[in-house]
């Protein structure tokens, strides 16, 4: 299997780690997705989805556990990204790992799994 | 047990400011600062923050001249507690045209979360702005938004219940 071409992104107040294990991508997610951040998830999730194609993943996980805030146009990106997976020839399945602390979360991903219910799984994390 | 229309606020706080990106963050650690003492569950200030946070991204987008409003009320109710949340800013002519159309729609909905899952599917094919923040407070914070206009200044009113309020 080749190695992962994503990197670790972002700075102090918002990050995104990858960790590829066999044909699982995890992305951990911390700080805020505020306006700073718009711009950085857009252009990684479709470097996501390109390695996702390269690997043959089978899934990839979003680990939100240390996410504190996703505003419109960062969720806006998830909503391109899922809808790219689904009409793409190549799909690998989404998970989303939530924090139950922070109630957000589940709201806001909940519509994601509305747009892509065969694609998009939601997980609490214990 | 009586309605409590004339008891004082429990948070009331109005900001006249110039809206930029790098005050978001720190406003809404304060709102939540400020709301949390009274706020009984976690749900409740989460929907609260969220409202805010969309209303204060939406002015700092798309507000024009020096000055934008924010006016955040919090009361005790009978029924619990009651948040409103309120913004004031000039807007150019096409983004008040934008505005309106889409506030007018949400007002239309019959159901928020349909609606908002209705933009979510018509914005997924585009790549250009988000177009959800608005939507997205009814649909997640369950506030009713309502909005009003003064000339070139629009202004947005979030209203609902935030949750049970904590008792010393």
């Amino acid at each position: 299997m080749s190695a992962l071409q994503l990197t670790t992104v972002g700075g102090e107040n918002f990050q995104v780690t990858p960790t590829l294990v066999e044909f699982n991508l995890k992305l951990v997610f911390s700080g805020s997705g505020d306006m700073n951040a718009t711009g950085l998830v857009n252009e990684y999730l479709k470097l996501v989805h390109e390695e996702a194609l390269r690997i043959g993943l089978a899934q990839v996980s979003c680990d939100f556990k240390l996410l504190t805030f996703m505003n419109s146009s960062c969720f806006k990106s998830f909503v391109v990204w899922i809808d790219t997976v689904k009409n793409s020839e190549t799909r690998y399945q989404i998970t989303f790992l939530t924090n139950p602390a922070l109630p957000w979360q589940r709201r806001s991903l909940e519509a994601l799994r509305r747009l892509a219910m065969n694609l998009v799984t939601i997980e609490t994390i214990a | 047990m009586t309605d409590l229309d004339d008891a004082p606020a429990l948070v009331s706080l109005t900001l006249s400011f110039r809206p930029l990106a790098n005050q978001i963050g720190p406003l809404r650690t304060l709102l939540s600062d400020l709301c949390k003492p009274h706020v009984a569950d976690a749900d409740g200030l989460s929907r609260l923050l969220l409202a805010a946070h969309e209303l204060l991204e939406n002015i700092v987008k798309y507000s024009v001249g020096e000055v934008a409003e924010f006016h955040l009320r919090l009361e005790a109710k009978a029924t619990g507690l009651l948040v409103r949340l309120r913004t004031k800013n000039r807007a150019a002519p096409e983004r008040m045209a934008d505005a309106r159309w889409r506030l007018d729609a949400l007002a239309a909905a019959h159901d928020p979360i349909a609606h908002y899952d209705d933009l979510i599917r018509e914005s997924a094919g585009r790549r250009d702005v988000s177009g959800l923040g608005l939507a997205r407070i009814p649909a997640e914070s369950e506030m009713e938004l309502r909005y009003a206009t003064e000339h070139d200044w629009l202004i947005l009113t979030a209203e609902g219940n935030a949750s049970e309020r904590v008792h010393a």
